[in-house]
């Protein structure tokens, strides 16, 4: 199935404005629920099932947790690591899972021109589409930097915060100031920067699918704020 | 933005987002610290600048156009409404990132001094996070309690942030800004300038 980009940050925005405004009532909680599901559904249409799986797991076991074990008395070293975790779990998983549903799902030339009909300023939507592409890129360098230190025995930087974080940290930046020419390269070559206004190869039209979506999300936006804050 | 010659280019907003993304990731890994204690959620104000000062400096001296950390502060924005931080804070991100990026401006983006009051100044977004915190105090710690925090938790977030507080908060998180400045410009003095990469 293929959604509009706009409709996925559409999705994006109701699934963090939902997540903000803290679910009071069970009715509350499940519109929260089946806004969570739905990134989580829309993963397994697009046979992405160990991420879905993943995401699944973690956010069931945070709410069971949370539901049945923890309370607002509960102490003790354990008891607050588990709140801790069942907190981030809890709080940011379903904004997480949809952005994570989106950033695998939109091709950067789909978002560019999604922007771009949007009339987004080019500055925002170039950076922005950097920063989404780069996360994962990142995580990448990090780890074989991490690699690196640990072949050459600089484990933990002989226990001197300031030396392990600058041994990190410099070389990610060399690497990233790197990789960022490399990118400017290509995305120069390919008119970016350009006078003329770009054309876009990918034709973006809102399809059923889009407006089904679109209509349940604004709906259950829309119940969430009046049962929470008018009823 | 109106000088041709100042005006940011693709090259620019690539660096742009990549720096974003770093800053991002750097604060991201803090983040999460938070959730052992709130009192280390206060303490962002001195850990974050301090984190983010190398980065950031190396960002300074590669763009060096106006704008620069404006879009940067919108993308901030635009990430932490997404993350769930609450739209209150995010008008305030944007403001910290415009004044910062015009006392870098009256600086040229050469100037040491402004470089790093303009880095302090921006690391008054930190700030701008805890604002639900402070005005819709009532109903953020009811909606904390009901979101599955302990009561434990709450006090303790409370008694670090308050309104009394707040003022020393930002003191902090512009002080700090300023030395994680100096840090990291001695930094990328030491690592970036020897290899040419600046």
């Amino acid at each position: 199935m293929k959604l509009d980009p706009r409709t996925k940050l559409f999705m994006i925005f109701v699934v963090s404005l939902i997540v903000m405004m803290s679910a009071t009532t069970p009715f509350l909680w499940a519109i929260r629920l089946s806004i969570t599901l739905i990134p989580i559904i829309l993963l397994i249409l697009e046979k992405k099932y160990a991420s879905a799986l993943r995401f699944l797991i973690a956010y069931g076991t945070a709410l069971i947790l949370t539901f049945f074990f923890l309370s607002a008395e509960s102490e003790g070293l354990i008891a607050s690591l588990l709140i801790g975790y069942c907190g981030i779990v809890v709080q940011f998983m379903p904004a997480l899972i949809t952005a994570w549903y989106v950033v695998r799902t939109t091709k950067i030339g789909e978002f560019m021109s999604c922007m771009q009909k949007m009339h987004v300023p080019d500055g925002i939507a170039v950076s922005l589409a950097v920063v989404m592409r780069f996360f994962p890129t990142i995580k990448e360098e990090y780890s074989s930097i991490n690699d690196a230190m640990r072949m050459r025995g600089v484990m933990l930087g002989g226990g001197n915060v300031l030396k392990m974080f600058e041994f990190r940290m410099i070389p990610l930046l060399f690497s990233c100031v790197n990789i960022g020419e490399e990118l400017s390269a290509a995305a120069i070559t390919r008119g970016l920067g350009g006078e003329v206004k770009r054309s876009s190869v990918v034709e973006l039209k809102l399809g059923i699918a889009d407006y089904l979506l679109l209509t349940f999300l604004t709906a259950a936006t829309v119940i969430f704020v009046v049962f929470k804050y008018f009823l | 933005m109106e000088k041709k010659s100042n005006r940011l280019k693709a090259k620019d907003f690539i660096t742009i987002g990549i720096f974003t993304a770093i800053l991002f990731a750097v604060e991201f890994a803090f983040g999460m610290l938070g959730y052992i204690h709130p009192f280390i959620v206060a303490s962002y104000v001195v850990i974050l600048p301090l984190a983010s000062g190398i980065p950031m400096m190396l960002f300074y001296s590669k763009v060096e156009k106006f704008g620069m950390i404006t879009i940067v502060s919108v993308l901030l924005a635009i990430i932490m409404f997404v993350g769930g931080m609450g739209y209150l804070g995010a008008p305030l991100i944007i403001i910290s990132g415009i004044v910062a990026d015009l006392i870098a401006k009256s600086g040229n983006y050469k100037s040491s001094k402004k470089i790093v009051l303009s880095f302090g100044v921006f690391n008054l977004w930190i700030c701008a996070n805890y604002f639900p915190i402070l005005v819709t105090a009532d109903s953020y710690r009811q909606d904390l309690v009901d979101g599955g925090y302990s009561a434990d938790y709450v006090n303790n977030l409370f008694a670090a942030i308050n309104v009394k507080t707040i003022g020393i908060l930002v003191v902090l998180a512009f002080a700090f800004g300023c030395l994680g400045a100096v840090i990291g410009k001695a930094a990328v003095k030491k690592h970036f300038a020897k290899a040419g990469i600046v």
